[in-house]
């Protein structure tokens, strides 16, 4: 379970996360829903550790992230904005690589990347270096490495964007998958069919705040339009098509 | 084992086989540790050659109709070929096709009878180095030839030859081919640090820098590692890979010298396993300072290009540096030398190639000043790895 109160992130005279609060729960996919420049990259980078947060509390299944954020960093699994591969080591070498960092060792780490391998549909690609991979090639190899180690709360960063539609399938699959097996997802995305297939509960985040939240029906009650795109950009604050019609 | 060493073990060996990979990283090193033997087997052939030269002297003669009795005598001596003398000498030795001339002038039999000093022209050019030891074989066979006829003509007027040597030079060469394979061999410590430096160079950029610029550092730093551990073993893996530079430099010098060029110039090479040992003592030190400051330099620079024009000028100071410094203290080695890193691996190396022992504080003074600056570059990385504004770009 993941929960952050009141974040706030400033890049010298930029204030780009202000008050933020999210709480996603076990068991649950949580959308991060924003237009781009809203805070998502770096809500999601102050959750997974890598940047700390000028105010504000994060609790990793009740973990205090950021006075121990190595505690926390052990109990997830990303999937980041950027996610750069060793073009001279194979998918497995990558797998392992992470797994090894983790503590994960011997024929529970060898067991665990084949798991990782066939669940990924990767069987093919494994021993192969990852210089030549294709986009969703490479989404696999980062997806399978950031769960190496089981983690019980999944924090992914625009998972499907510029995926085709296989690769897409795939990630879509995991995160259900994930869900089913009571850990906590949460994702970020721009794309509101990603949200709309995958949520049980989005938080609509514009610059820097959260603007609305809930599950994706009660978000067209809150605002009164009926798809959830309108309720989206209602909530963004822009007007609607058909206002400016 | 404790956490922190097994995370660290974990980047280091990750690294390593990453590096085993990089074509770039292998050519490195491999350049790194072939330059030093190919110099030598370079200068060590051109001193072979030049013994050789000196030996052999094949000495156009001009206007040798003039002087038969001493074209004959220049003949008989051991190693020398007269032959046929170019039309334009000055030319032909201006131009590098003839290294020495010998020029008899028109009226040598005539003042030569007359009792008169005849004249002779060596046609040398000065500033060709490889043609001095031809020169100075040809001036002292005219030296000889002048005071032979000499002595003979004080003999036949009844003076004691000596009469007219006020002074009997002799000349003892206390250089030997031993001392010449000396200053040869004195290029081996500077080959062992230049393979230092290459040896972990790539390696080091690509781990910080370009771990960057391919953006899988932000992923690497997800994982539960403090990043004390990362930069330990990204450090680590590049001392390695220079430490094994320097080793197989070092080898590959000793091997050629002894095996294949000894025997050749007859000198003997006497580096033995305590001197090998010591020599190594001395150049390892420097390896993990090396890594860390190309790290470091990884890990600061904007991007990969940017690293690898530091990396550049990284090599060329100190190899400069130690040019410079030895030039200026040809012999010597001053005290404090031994507090600068690079100089001070350097002369402890040559020191030992000399046949000295150099003291136990030399040695010690010279590996603490290269931890103690290795450790606090360490400190200053792990700093910057946890800076944002480093990790995610400026």
């Amino acid at each position: 379970m993941i929960a952050a109160e009141q974040l706030e992130k400033r890049f010298g005279a930029i204030t780009a996360v202000r008050g933020l609060s999210v709480r996603a729960d076990d068991g649950a996919v949580t959308g991060l829903l924003g237009p781009n420049g809203a805070g998502k990259t770096t809500t999601l980078r102050m959750l997974y550790g890598v940047m700390s947060p000028d105010a504000g509390r994060i609790s990793i299944d009740g973990v205090d992230a950021v006075k121990a954020p190595q505690q926390a960093q052990k109990r997830i699994g990303v999937l980041p904005d950027g996610y750069g591969l060793y073009p001279r080591l194979t998918a497995r070498e990558h797998i392992r690589y992470f797994g090894e960092l983790h503590g994960v060792t011997g024929p529970r780490l060898r067991a665990r990347t084949q798991e990782l391998i066939e669940l990924l549909d990767m069987t093919g690609l494994a021993d192969r270096r990852t210089s030549g991979f294709s986009h969703g090639e490479r989404t696999k190899v980062a997806l399978a490495r950031a769960l190496v180690h089981d983690p019980q709360n999944i924090l992914l960063d625009e998972p499907t964007n510029g995926l085709d539609v296989m690769s897409t399938r795939t990630v879509r699959r995991i995160i259900r998958r994930l869900r089913e097996d009571g850990r906590c997802v949460l994702f970020s995305s721009h794309v509101m069919q990603e949200v709309s297939a995958l949520c049980d509960f989005v938080v609509v985040v514009a610059a820097g705040r959260v603007v609305g939240s809930g599950t994706p029906d009660e978000l067209r009650a809150q605002t009164g339009r009926e798809s959830l795109e309108d309720a989206f950009v209602a909530l963004v604050g822009a007007p609607t098509e058909e206002e400016l019609e | 084992m404790r956490p922190f060493l097994r995370q660290t073990l974990v980047v280091v060996r990750k690294e390593l086989k990453d590096s085993s990979r990089d074509r770039r990283a292998i050519f490195a090193m491999i350049f790194g540790i072939l330059i030093g033997p190919a110099v030598i087997a370079f200068m060590v052939d051109r001193l072979i050659d030049r013994e050789r030269q000196a030996e052999q002297v094949r000495l156009p003669v001009v206007g040798a109709e003039h002087a038969p009795a001493f074209v004959d005598w220049l003949r008989a001596q051991d190693g020398v070929e007269v032959v046929a003398a170019p039309a334009d000498p000055n030319r032909a030795v201006r131009d590098g096709s003839e290294d020495v001339v010998l020029v008899i002038a028109d009226d040598f039999a005539d003042r030569f009878r007359r009792v008169r000093a005849a004249s002779v022209d060596v046609v040398s050019d000065r500033s060709r180095e490889a043609s001095r030891p031809k020169v100075t074989r040809v001036k002292e066979l005219l030296t000889r030839y002048s005071s032979e006829i000499g002595a003979l003509r004080l003999v036949a007027r009844g003076v004691s030859p000596e009469v007219a040597s006020t002074l009997k030079v002799n000349e003892i060469d206390v250089s030997t081919a031993q001392e010449r394979a000396a200053t040869i061999l004195n290029f081996l410590g500077l080959f062992m640090l230049v393979s230092s430096l290459l040896g972990g160079m790539q390696l080091a950029t690509d781990s910080t820098a370009g771990e960057r610029e391919r953006s899988s550092l932000e992923p690497l730093l997800v994982n539960p590692v403090p990043r004390a551990a990362l930069v330990a073993g990204k450090w680590l893996a590049a001392a390695i890979a220079s430490m094994v530079a320097v080793v197989f430099t070092m080898t590959f010098c000793i091997l050629l010298l002894k095996r294949v060029l000894a025997p050749d110039i007859g000198i003997r090479v006497s580096i033995g396993p305590p001197q090998m040992v010591n020599m190594l003592i001395a150049a390892l030190s420097i390896c993990p300072l090396a890594a860390a400051v190309q790290a470091c330099m990884g890990i600061y620079s904007r991007s990969f290009k940017e690293a690898q024009s530091y990396m550049g000028i990284l090599t060329t100071i100190p190899v400069m540096a130690i040019a410079v410094v030895s030039s200026l203290y040809p012999l010597s080695s001053q005290p404090w030398m031994y507090a600068v890193p690079m100089l001070s691996q350097y002369m402890l190396v040559k020191s030992v190639i000399g046949g000295a022992t150099p003291s136990v504080t030399a040695f010690v003074i010279t590996t603490t000043v290269s931890l103690a600056l290795t450790a606090l570059l360490l400190v200053l990385m792990t700093r910057l790895f946890r800076s944002e504004r480093i990790i995610f770009g400026r």
